[in-house]
């Protein structure tokens, strides 16, 4: 009798302690997420009173908008190239720091630095970097096209931008590619060598398959992080020069608060998820396969 | 011959990790750099030379800024949203993941981690108007309705973290102090929360770097009365806040990196090893 009541007493106690996370996701979260998608097959503007559902109205105008096709082509480049960017670099970095034997705890640690900082300052510091020190640079080597801020040019301002996403970005993968590294067995790389092996097939038939666990959970963050993009084009450009660095973040964030087409903007919105959704499945089934469990 | 071919191989790979290596140092350090000695400058001096370390010590900037009585509202904004903000996660997380990682097989349990999980597909834009919405409605665009927010969005990413740690501790200690007698309150304080300390360290270095750095949500619940401004919102406002002085704007950049520098050369350590278990695990 004891023992049984003291099972339901502990029940109750394991469930008591779910409540109030779960009522706070569900109200502020799920809530959100399915008055958003609601939203979207209105035509409210945010404000008014009352609104009206209108269907597929909505996308339906989204589609023929070439300024959406825009941002989704802007967001897209941005994705790519940031996606190529860290993983390349941190893969690169990566393989640099492991194979360090002296003062490899502290350079680890300075290369983290950047990862503490906050977006919105990092953007504010480039800014200036890229107002005053290039143009610096140029005037000292007589470089004209670096006399320039990049932010101002429509066809530089997209790459400066996500170049200093990159920099702040690259630090997280690359620690996690190290620790990916660092699980690799000594005497794997012994016997490569005894058998003789180049150094890029070492590379590719040792070291990929070992981080390959690793480059599924760095892709899944970077593309994340490529699509849903706000701060850094919002600190820096604000979106501009004409519209150059106009990504959806920011097309969602002006439609709803600027534009007053607060319906159009939660469209925008849910298109997104569904990108991320699909990019999200298609890669894990692609990374998912041939690596090495650790 | 071949011993020497070798030799040069491999002192190739060094150089050219070592000019790698370097770039990067370089390409951190230099910005770092500047924004430290510019800081200490006159609008003057730095026009003159941006890249030479001041002559002398110029405190003028930080006079400013620290005399002006909204910059220590700002600092005091994003420190008690941080602080509040993270007791509570580290309150609520661990014990919401406590109970779905020992009743995993049940259904109900099984039902919320998954619940739970689904936000980390859902991009921050998909929830932003609403959310702003609803907390208009709720007369919550305030530090506390941001704290609800920023525990409530928690969830997803930390029992993610915490159920995959604690489904990887021994059962065996948590049954023997059930068989001595003790509550499951008990076994949690006192067995579960020494044996969690990785993952509660994980945790409250990724959400405290989340929350003080955050730009997006306080621009949308915090944006309207400056007053509750926090520091990322005071940045990138400081153009308009006044007359563009770069080198002052500086010394802002510098003192809201200053405080989580200050943290992370104390524990990098600590900090670095707990992220890495944390994304790895993630």
């Amino acid at each position: 009798m004891q023992k049984k009541r003291q099972i339901i007493s502990s029940k109750l106690v394991f469930f008591s302690f779910t409540i109030i996370p779960l009522a706070l996701y569900s109200f502020f979260y799920v809530y959100s997420v399915v008055t958003g998608i609601r939203y979207s097959f209105s035509d409210w503007d945010g404000i008014s009173p009352d609104y009206q559902f209108i269907g597929l109205e909505n996308y339906r105008k989204l589609v023929h908008n070439p300024a959406f096709w825009r941002s989704l082509k802007t967001t897209l480049v941005y994705t790519i190239l940031l996606v190529i960017g860290v993983i390349v670099l941190a893969l690169i970095l990566a393989l640099s720091l492991n194979s360090l034997k002296r003062f490899r705890g502290f350079i680890k640690s300075f290369f983290f630095v950047p990862a503490m900082i906050g977006a919105v300052t990092i953007a504010l510091i480039w800014d200036q970097m890229f107002l005053r020190v290039l143009p610096y640079i140029g005037e000292l080597l007589r470089i004209p096209w670096l006399s320039a801020s990049f932010l101002g040019n429509v066809k530089t301002a997209l790459p400066a931008v996500v170049f200093v996403n990159i920099w702040q970005a690259v630090a997280m993968p690359t620690l996690i590619f190290l620790s990916g590294l660092q699980v690799i067995p000594d005497e794997q790389y012994e016997s490569a060598m005894l058998d003789g092996a180049t150094t890029f097939q070492k590379f590719r038939y040792l070291t990929f398959p070992y981080i390959l666990p690793t480059v599924t959970v760095n892709l899944v963050l970077i593309i994340k992080a490529g699509f849903t993009t706000f701060d850094y084009s919002y600190a820096l450009t604000g979106g501009g020069p004409v519209r150059a660095t106009e990504v959806i973040g920011i097309m969602i964030y002006n439609d709803a608060f600027q534009n007053m087409k607060f319906s159009m903007a939660n469209a925008e919105a849910c298109v997104l998820f569904i990108i991320i959704a699909v990019f999200s499945v298609i890669q894990i089934k692609l990374t998912s396969r041939g690596g090495v469990n650790t | 011959m071949k011993i020497k071919g070798k030799k040069i191989q491999v002192n190739g790979w060094l150089v050219s990790r070592n000019i790698i290596l370097g770039i990067g140092f370089l390409m951190i350090a230099v910005p770092l750099y500047l924004v430290v000695i510019n800081a200490f400058k006159s609008l003057k001096a730095a026009g003159d030379n941006f890249f030479a370390f001041p002559k002398m010590l110029y405190l003028d900037n930080f006079r400013n800024l620290f005399s002006d009585n909204h910059y220590w509202g700002f600092v005091g904004n994003s420190a008690i949203i941080t602080v509040i903000s993270i007791s509570l996660i580290t309150l609520f997380v661990p014990l919401v993941s406590y109970a779905i990682a020992r009743n995993y097989e049940k259904r109900y349990y099984k039902f919320i981690y998954f619940y739970l999980l689904m936000g980390l597909f859902i991009p921050s834009q998909v929830i932003m108007l609403p959310v702003t919405k609803l907390m208009t409605s709720l007369n919550l665009l305030n530090k506390s309705g941001l704290i609800l927010l920023y525990l409530a969005f928690s969830f997803t990413q930390g029992v993610f973290l915490f159920v995959n740690f604690i489904r990887g501790l021994p059962l065996e200690i948590e049954e023997a102090a059930h068989i001595d007698g003790c509550t499951v309150m008990q076994t949690y304080s006192k067995i579960m929360v020494p044996m969690m300390k990785p993952m509660l360290a994980t945790i409250i270095v990724m959400d405290s770097l989340w929350i003080w750095n955050d730009f997006l949500l306080p621009l949308m619940i915090l944006n309207k009365s400056q007053a509750s401004w926090t520091l990322p919102l005071f940045q990138y406002n400081f153009k308009t806040e006044y007359s563009f002085d770069y080198t002052m704007a500086f010394t802002a950049y510098l003192m809201s990196m200053l405080p989580i520098l200050i943290v992370y050369a104390c524990g990098q350590k600590y900090i670095v090893k707990g992220l890495t278990a944390g994304a790895v695990k993630g």
